[in-house]
């Protein structure tokens, strides 16, 4: 086997591990303040996509510049969720609470089915072929540029989680619920930034991809089923985990596209999901 | 003199930075009631998780009956005969008392018309049969000791660790406890009881183990450890034990 | 629950016997209704309909072993599904074996399926089993889509069509079609009803209630649910086969699609979760909304029906987060109640 081709997919993965971060953090924020599994967590990552796509065919406006519109409007999205749908059945029993945002990915997933169609839509931007060669090895700039703003919203969060007062607040309650509440910090608030963040993370990882994928109504599928085994694989609740994990299935997928066919990545990233519950169930990051 | 029924050596168990439990070894010979008492904190509860499987010693053996019962799931420690009660009761809330003693009775007895049967006596034993149909969840707290005892007394077990069964009772029902456990022993069983109420575990046990801080600090007749120093200064301080 | 006798005063007796006479005669009824219900249609669309609401109260009924009495949601329940449907289907074409038999060895196939992620997962606390039963009913898709030459890809397989030749599983009239779906459906039900009455439907309850105190006394809870998660598998795979037959047309997106897991767990949540006529309800009302909206829409408008699904989980959630049954059971008991007091007992 070439060098060249290994070294290939092995950038394309780290590439990618990006994108994954970003959708795992989100997912594993969410998770560790509220306690909730987010099983349309994925979604958020297809509309953040649908929605650059549509300010991009309707008003010409780049994807990058978009980030400012989207993001804003996924947190707002994730805050009526959190309101409106999960606040009502944080006491409910597990069944429920799964249910419900099983619910809501699959009115999500159909209502883009219904009012967009299954058609699989695309952007097509001056930059788009731009290719960055380095010794053999051919980087699409829209694929770094994914990279590099994803690297980007994940140190502005860690700042954000760890110089802020809020952000501590919020990490806070991640830890010890009742505790914060006698600091005087309000959960329900925490909640609905949390949601709020974390759909936010999702949907600026949809339109950082959008440059170079398609978009269409079932792709938050595979980004939800990943995002899941990069939050187990990094232990639920850890963001540096998150981001470890994340490399780790973003340059699996790679190399098992390499390796066994370009439509069975994601049987190669089931199979980490396999053995990460079978030798190391807690994650990267050990005990909770 | 009976045979060793439980042994336990050299368990060791440590949390983080915390030591739980340091090197600990006893044993309990078939048909006696030991005590175990000590302070606050001294491992009692976590001894008894270690025994019983609930976590896994980092150092040490337990056998049981003969077989290494060491790592065992407290399923597999159970069936062996080795069952244990908690010290906050742990009822199933939402089924009837009943139901929840045949939890412990289908262990041995598969059918589930035979389990509700021999459900029916363990409840008997403990003076619960009138609640049979009650829920589980709305139990006085000495209703729902008994129901523990009742559920783990349903698996025939041939050893029953009971966790602090006595703490926050009055004297009457402290007296009824004692006339239970003792029953108990008639009826073939061993016993391991953790305690507080001195009065109780005095006169109950046959021998008595003292912890503190995870460690044995002394072990005899519940005469020799009353008067026993050590155990004076784990329980009161230094300057008592000079008095 | 553990049947407990009469305490021996005779008007409780009487009074019990009364409640239980009635309950007996609606059940007689239904079973009736059931019975004749085919001869009552105007036509074979209809039939059409009730045989679907038929395998679907099988597939709900089987998913609610494991999702309901086991407390473990299944996502994925469409890989058991697909197992059974295409094993079944890939033998009948390549070795003419009788689906009667393959009925059996889809079963099987997708209970083998079963028993790694059950020891897997089943001794974790947490979310893991959902997410692990999302990711294997899509990794065997992608595994089917992939393996082309033996499973025709995207294509999907087809049954090879005999006409009528009963012992091929195969008819050229809906009646018998209706019937064999009816015993499938009251198999599950019934075998529903003689797990929870078992050992196994005991230790599930406990281990659901509070799984440290349950270990304590000897249940192992691992096992138990995987016994539970195995038998839901094997009635999800007979089920697929007989979709299979019934369709004869199998495609990796229906068949191992999150579309059919999603349905499946629907129907025992919106019916009722833990209950055993809970999923036949489920059914009912699933599939009364997919065909009104069918209708309605006249499948103009690709996502509705989904859309539809999915604000009715949403919508039952919030308002009755243990499902419809449990409601309605609690009707009935009123109802019930105030049958004694009309008779003549002291309520």
């Amino acid at each position: 086997m070439d060098l060249t081709i290994f070294l290939q997919a092995l950038i394309t993965g780290i590439l990618m591990a990006g994108i994954y971060a970003l959708v795992g953090i989100g997912l594993t924020l969410i998770f560790g303040v509220v306690r909730i599994v987010n099983f349309a967590h994925g979604e958020f990552v297809m509309l953040g996509m649908y929605v650059t796509f549509w300010l991009w065919k309707l008003w010409g406006i780049d994807p990058y510049v978009s980030l400012l519109i989207t993001m804003p409007v996924l947190f707002c999205f994730g805050v009526l969720v959190q309101r409106f749908l999960l606040q009502p059945i944080l006491r409910a029993p597990d069944l429920a609470q799964i249910f419900m945002t099983v619910g809501i990915s699959v009115i999500l997933m159909n209502a883009t089915l219904f009012l967009f169609t299954a058609d699989f839509r695309s952007v097509k931007l001056a930059y788009s072929e731009w290719v960055w060669r380095v010794g053999g090895v051919s980087i699409p700039l829209t694929r770094l540029f994914a990279f590099l703003g994803a690297i980007l919203l994940a140190g502005l969060l860690t700042l954000f989680l760890t110089k802020t007062d809020v952000g501590k607040a919020l990490r806070a309650v991640a830890q010890d619920r009742e505790v914060s509440m006698l600091l005087g910090i309000n959960p329900e608030r925490m909640y609905l930034l949390a949601v709020g963040l974390g759909a936010a993370l999702a949907g600026a990882a949809g339109t950082l991809i959008v440059p170079f994928f398609y978009v269409f109504p079932t792709v938050g599928v595979v980004f939800g089923l990943i995002a899941f085994v990069v939050v187990i694989l990094g232990t639920l609740g850890s963001i540096e985990g998150a981001l470890l994990a994340s490399l780790i299935v973003g340059v699996a997928e790679s190399l098992g596209i390499l390796f066994a066919g370009s439509d069975l990545g994601l049987v190669v990233v089931f199979a980490i999901l396999v053995v990460t519950l079978v030798f190391r169930p807690s994650g990267l990051m050990g005990q909770r | 003199m009976s045979e060793i029924l439980l042994d336990v050596q050299g368990l060791s168990k440590h949390f983080g930075g915390l030591q739980a439990v340091l090197d600990l070894s006893f044993q309990v010979r078939t048909g006696e009631i030991l005590g175990v008492i000590g302070p606050n904190g001294s491992g009692k509860t976590t001894t008894f998780n270690l025994i019983t499987g609930f976590y896994r010693p980092d150092r040490g053996h337990v056998r049981f009956a003969g077989q290494d019962t060491t790592g065992l799931r407290p399923y597999d420690v159970c069936a062996r005969g080795l069952v244990r009660t908690f010290q906050v009761a742990k009822p199933f809330p939402a089924i009837s008392v009943l139901r929840n003693a045949m939890m412990g009775t289908l262990l041995r007895h598969a059918d589930p018309l035979v389990a509700e049967a021999k459900a029916r006596d363990v409840l008997t034993l403990v003076g619960l049969e009138a609640r049979a149909h009650m829920e589980a969840g709305s139990l006085t707290t000495i209703d729902q000791r008994r129901l523990e005892v009742a559920r783990a007394l349903g698996t025939e077990p041939r050893l029953l660790l009971l966790d602090e069964t006595m703490a926050g009772l009055t004297l009457t029902e402290v007296s009824e406890a004692m006339r239970l456990i003792a029953s108990l022993r008639e009826r073939g069983l061993t016993v391991v009881v953790v305690e507080h109420v001195m009065r109780a575990v005095m006169n109950l046990s046959d021998r008595i183990v003292v912890l503190n801080q995870g460690t044995k600090i002394a072990e005899g007749k519940p005469a020799e450890i009353a008067a026993n120093p050590e155990v004076i200064r784990a329980y009161l301080g230094a300057e008592y034990q000079r008095a | 629950m553990a049947e407990s006798a009469a305490t021996g005063q005779s008007d409780l007796a009487v009074r019990g016997k009364r409640v239980r006479g009635l309950e007996r005669a609606i059940a007689t009824v239904a079973i009736l209704f059931v019975l004749i219900l085919p001869w009552l249609l105007p036509n074979p669309f209809y039939v059409h309909i009730v045989i679907m609401m038929a395998i679907f109260v099988a597939l709900g009924g089987a998913w609610n072993i494991i999702g309901g009495y086991g407390g473990q949601l299944s996502l994925g329940h469409a890989a058991f599904f697909g197992t059974g449907a295409y094993v079944s289907t890939l033998l009948v074409n390549a070795y003419n074996i009788s689906p009667w038999i393959t009925l059996w060895i889809g079963g099987v196939a997708a209970l083998l399926l079963s028993l790694p992620i059950g020891v897997i997962c089943f001794r974790l606390q947490g979310p893991y089993f959902t997410i692990a039963t999302i990711g294997l009913a899509e990794a065997l898709r992608l595994l089917v889509l992939h393996y082309r030459e033996i499973t025709n890809g995207a294509q999907g397989l087809t049954v090879p069509f005999k006409g009528n030749a009963p012992l091929l599983l195969q008819f050229d009239s809906k009646m018998p079609y209706y019937y064999i779906a009816v015993v499938l459906a009251a198999a599950v039900l019934l075998i529903t009803r003689r797990m929870e009455r078992s050992r196994l439907g005991h230790y599930l309850v406990a281990i659901g209630q509070n799984q440290d105190a349950a270990e304590a006394v000897g249940i192992n809870s691992a096992k138990a649910k995987g016994q539970a998660l195995a038998l839901s598998a094997f009635l999800t795979g007979v089920a697929g086969v007989y979709y299979a037959q019934y369709t004869y047309v199998i495609h990796p997106d229906g068949a191992f699609g999150l579309g059919m897991s999603i349905q499946i767990a629907l129907v025992a949540i919106v019916g009722g979760v833990g209950t055993i006529l809970g999923p036949a309800l489920g059914a009912i009302i699933m599939e009364l909304f997919v065909q009104s909206t069918q209708i309605l829409f006249a499948g103009q408008y690709p996502g509705l029906e989904l859309m539809v699904y999915g604000g009715l989980l949403v919508t039952v959630i919030l308002w009755r987060p243990r499902g419809v049954l449990p409601w309605f059971e609690s009707w009935y008991r009123r109802l019930v109640g105030r049958a004694e007091r009309v008779s003549g007992g002291t309520p």
